[in-house]
């Protein structure tokens, strides 16, 4: 319970630091760093218990049905790391008031320090692999946020320090998968508690490299060491406390918590070894180039961390003791070096050592600080690093396998720490001593200095008191080995080999450091061909060529472009069944009958004309054929409602194409010959698959069960008895009421689309095409309209009425009324809107269809028709509702036609006034 | 055999048209395959069966499907509204003007 306090508490903090924050401005940090001493001061009452060998532990169900639980829980490796994450969070809060500027706003850094508090405490925490992921991520995101929070140069550091560091959360996440399912479990204790289980399955070599990759990107390992030094443009506290002391030692937590697991594994040591020593050196040798001072110690920190993660490697007790101790010992010297460096970088508004001399004459205490946390860091007694090396070489003497190797190790280790050793006196040495540059500085205030101070004295007074340490090393290595260990830690070890080294490192470094002129000299005569910021550019610029260049044939602005592939891919579908010869039944009865050839001949030449045609009203014309023809078909099929909706839509296609062709060329652009012969060769092939498609797999079976139902029951049901009728408003409305407001979409955005389109005017008004005397040509149309209107009109009425029982139904109906409205708009001149409106009816259409829905809940059912009887003078009439939802159609169906003839038309409302001159000058130019 | 065949030509006219540059093309290419498609739900009820399928007109072993009926009666229309919109694309300029070559 304690365990989701302490998160909570964060939690709530975070929610508070901006309220905190636009209150105080810089000066917040100073009530969160009590805020966080006071969560601290809470967890640590538990710390007695756990470092009695006790567990505290939180379990609550999550996700139930894959296992996955919110399971907290707190034993030595993670109060070791809690204990930093708080410990050296107070400290960076209490810093940074002092170091941030008062004209800024502060509370976007405040919420989101509290909030990567809360990610990396939970990470420490987690007791699940799914937990461990959300957290591990989380603190990545915060990462990702506080860098990206320096300004408009931190863009791209930013996006690489995310890159790389959520790449290795992908592999975190593959691994959690592959444990879980290897393990059989997400529950990490269950997984430690027994790790023959994970180690023994095929697996596990899987699993421990992708630990490992998401480790060493965590911790800024080669070859992912280049965000690190990048992520030195977020300001100096977030370096300090996340690229310093919490965030890059997530993966040094990760590697500890999994050594139970692994540790055996000779792959595992050999990489973490191989990768450890080589990062140490190589980082160190980076370092000692830097003049920066947020560089040296970014590239420090990426040598420090391969240092530990070689430790880890070694997978001994003795080796986990002293990187447990490190990791704290590292957490003490770096963040006040940052620290420090912030400070120099305030008061001689300078980082660079070069430009830097002599500051210890203005600035003793700043200097005697410094000087602290680079002897420790440099590993000379009686500080803290010095005893974490001592312990590490004894460590490393004793590396399991050939002797030789653990002597390889600590030499490599040797090399690795002169040079740590020789840019540790370089910070202090470039910055302080020398001649004195700068003359007018001043020592900053002590409330600047404090947090500086805490952990450098720190250094220095566990170095001598080390033993009151052991406790809490020890149960980190009981909790990491799950093995009995008795660290005893002490200044003095004795006369031995570990002694030996550390001389030897300290020989290596003062030769490095004296003969810093020709030491420097070579390191800057070798340039690194290839840095890891630009082989990142290179992947992110070919991974984008890669993407463009498989998008290639998608961007074209032709239609066929985009259609052949799916075609394609079709016909290979469609010919690939077709070949595997289905075994199909014979037809019931009989398929075809002899009238049938006619419709198919006269179809065949109708298309091919159509295809073949090259001016434009041709076509319509043709297409009209085609229509009707398909019309016929279906009338031989024993489906007159179909037909007749198919002719009335012919009719309207015609008349809205007409509209259309209006305004554009009176001939099709030539086809190329050869686009042609490849298209006409592409569909001969899909009509070849679609007409064996049908043939084989349409028909060959009695006649559906639905069907059968529909036709004997449902008169009874619904006492229709034009049964395609009865489906679409009675048995299947749903449907019904999905497709027309797919046509309700089509009006609607036929009316937006054309909205204030300009007059595409590609004719010339002495075109042989413009239109005669308009006025005289239509007085017989409109004498006609006055006759047809209203017939049509009682048409419409009466076959929408009966559609229930006859051929016709609000479709139909529909349809027939807009062929009213064609005929009416056609002789008006197409400039006059017409007088119904489009989105009234479509609107209203859709609502009377919803409300008769709505009022078949009554009956227990959305849509459900509602029968009755009504008596008028004697005559009995029955009633359905299913007539209020086929005038819902109606109207819909109308309102797209309208919307059609409305806006093909005219292509504009009347609305907008800047069309009407033109409008008016085109039909002067006609008469 | 017939069904297929309408199908097959519908088929066959309507993506050639389709592939052709031009959205007056795609869009009576467009039709043609809105009508192949209905066909295709047609025949899928049965082309054995081809009497009405009204209560009272005809016997109900003969009466072909209405379900498919009904679907290519909507579908039809819906054929309608998108051959009305991609008309008001072409409308609208996407069509090719003599002025403007569009890729192909």
């Amino acid at each position: 319970m304690i365990l989701a306090v302490v998160l909570l508490a964060l939690v709530v903090t975070a929610v508070a630091a901006p309220a905190i924050a636009s209150r105080l401005g810089r000066n917040a940090g100073y009530p969160l760093a009590v805020a966080f001493l006071l969560i601290g001061a809470l967890l640590a009452t538990r710390a007695p218990d756990v470092l009695d060998g006790g567990t505290v532990s939180l379990n609550w169900e999550w996700m139930p049905s894959i296992g996955v639980s919110f399971h907290l829980h707190l034993d030595g490796l993670s109060l070791l790391f809690a204990s930093l994450v708080l410990g050296v969070g107070a400290l960076i809060l209490a810093y940074c008031p002092r170091y941030l500027g008062t004209s800024e706003q502060h509370q976007r850094l405040y919420m989101l320090l509290t909030l990567f508090a809360m990610s990396m405490l939970g990470l420490v925490l987690a007791r699940d692999l799914v937990l461990l992921f959300v957290f591990w991520e989380l603190t990545t995101l915060a990462s990702f946020l506080l860098i990206g929070g320096a300004g408009r140069t931190a863009v791209q550091p930013a996006a690489r320090a995310l890159v790389v560091t959520a790449g290795g959360g992908l592999a975190l996440l593959a691994a959690a998968v592959l444990l879980s399912i290897s393990a059989g479990t997400t529950n990490m204790s269950v997984i430690m508690a027994d790790p023959s289980v994970v180690i023994e399955s095929p697996l596990a070599p899987a699993i421990a490299v992708l630990l490992i990759i998401a480790a060493i990107t965590k911790s800024a390992q080669l070859p992912f060491h280049f965000w690190l030094p990048d992520a030195m443009v977020a300001i100096t506290p977030v370096s300090a406390y996340l690229h310093a002391a919490t965030l890059v030692k997530g993966g040094i937590y990760l590697l500890m918590r999994f050594s139970p697991t692994f540790a055996h594994m000779t792959m595992w040591t050999v990489v973490l070894m191989v990768i450890g020593l080589t990062t140490m050196i190589v980082g160190a040798a980076f370092a000692l180039k830097q003049h920066d001072l947020k560089s040296l110690l970014a590239y420090s920190t990426v040598s420090q961390l391969g240092f530990i993660i070689a430790l880890i490697g070694v997978g001994t007790p003795g080796a986990l003791a002293a990187a447990a101790l490190h990791t704290f010992a590292h957490a003490m010297f770096k963040a006040t070096l940052f620290m420090l460096a912030g400070i120099i970088d305030r008061e001689a508004g300078s980082r660079d050592i070069r430009e830097l001399g002599g500051l210890r004459r203005v600035m003793p205490v700043t200097a005697t600080l410094t000087g602290l946390a680079a002897t420790s860091m440099a590993g000379i007694p009686p500080f803290i690093g010095f005893i974490s090396k001592e312990e590490a070489y004894s460590a490393l003497l004793e590396t399991p396998g050939p002797a030789w190797t653990g002597w390889l190790a600590a030499l490599a280790t040797v090399a690795g720490a002169g040079l740590t050793f020789a840019y540790g006196f370089r910070i202090f040495y470039g910055a302080f001593a020398g001649p004195t540059t700068q003359r007018k500085l001043y020592e900053p205030s002590m409330t600047f200095l404090l947090p500086a101070a805490i952990p450098a004295a720190l250094g220095l007074v566990l170095g001598l008191t080390v033993g009151v340490l052991d406790p809490l090393i020890s149960r980190t290595v009981e909790d990491t080995m799950l093995t009995e260990s008795h660290a005893k830690l002490s200044l003095w070890h004795g006369f031995g080999s570990p002694l030996v080294l550390s001389a030897l490192t300290i020989i290596t470094g003062m030769a490095l450091f004296f003969g810093r002129y020709p030491v420097d000299r070579a390191l800057h005569r070798h340039r690194v061909p290839l840095t890891g910021a630009d082989a990142f550019n290179h992947t992110v610029s070919g991974s984008i060529q890669l993407g463009s260049w498989i998008g290639l044939p998608a961007r074209s602005h032709a239609i066929g472009a985009h259609i052949a592939w799916p075609l394609a891919a079709l016909l290979v579908l469609g010919a690939t069944g077709i070949a595997m010869r289905p075994d199909v039944a014979e037809p019931p009865l009989s398929t075809t009958r002899p009238h049938d050839w006619a419709v198919v001949a006269l179809l065949a030449i109708a298309i091919l004309a159509l295809c073949l045609t090259t001016t434009r009203i041709t076509a319509i014309v043709l297409l009209g054929a085609v229509g009707f023809l398909v019309g016929f078909w279906f009338l031989l099929a024993g489906a007159p409602d179909l037909a007749l909706t198919q002719l009335l839509v012919e009719i309207l296609t015609v008349v809205v194409a007409v509209l259309v062709l209006r305004r554009l060329p009176p001939t099709f652009r030539r086809i190329r010959r050869p686009r042609a012969i490849l298209t006409a060769a592409i569909a001969v092939a899909a009509g070849t698959v679609a007409a064996a498609a049908t043939f084989l797999l349409a028909g060959r079976r009695d006649r559906s069960a639905a069907a059968d139902y529909l036709i004997h029951n449902a008169k009874k049901d619904s006492g229709g008895s034009n049964v395609v009728n009865t489906v679409l408003v009675d048995f299947r409305g749903l449907d019904t009421l999905g497709e027309v407001t797919v046509l309700a979409i089509a009006g609607i955005g036929l009316m937006a689309l054309l909205r204030g389109t300009a007059e595409p005017n590609i004719l010339p008004a002495d075109s042989a095409t413009a239109p005669p005397d308009r006025l005289g040509n239509m007085v017989i149309p409109r004498f006609a309209a006055r006759v047809l209107v209203p017939m049509t009109v009682a048409i419409s009425a009466y076959l929408l009425f009966r559609g229930h029982y006859e051929p016709g139904g609000g479709f139909i109906a529909a349809l027939v009324a807009g062929v009213a409205v064609a005929v009416l708009q056609l002789p008006h001149g197409l400039d006059h809107p017409p007088r119904l409106r489009a989105p009234y009816l479509i609107y209203g259409g859709l609502a009377l269809a919803v409300l008769t829905g709505i009022g078949g809940l009554a009956d227990g059912s959305f849509l459900r028709p509602l029968h009755g009887h009504l008596g008028i003078g004697g005559a009995e009439i029955s009633m359905t509702s299913s007539l209020s939802f086929d005038l819902g159609v109606f109207l819909i169906v109308l309102g797209m036609a309208v919307s059609a003839f409305d806006r093909l038309g005219r292509g504009t409302t009347g609305e907008l006034p800047a069309r009407e001159p033109e409008l008016a000058r085109n039909g002067q130019g006609g008469s | 055999m017939t069904a297929a065949l309408v199908v097959g030509l519908l088929v066959a006219g309507g993506v050639y048209l389709v592939l052709q540059p031009g959205l007056i093309r795609v869009t009576l290419g467009f039709v043609l395959i809105g009508h192949a498609l209905n066909s295709l739900l047609v025949a899928a009820g049965g082309m054995g069966f081809r009497a009405v399928s009204f209560i009272g007109t005809s016997h109900p072993d003969d009466a072909a499907d209405p379900l498919p009926q009904a679907f290519a009666l909507t579908a039809i229309v819906i054929t309608f509204g998108v051959t009305v919109y991609l008309f008001g694309l072409a409308r609208a300029g996407a069509d090719d003007a003599p002025d403007e070559e569009s890729e192909s």
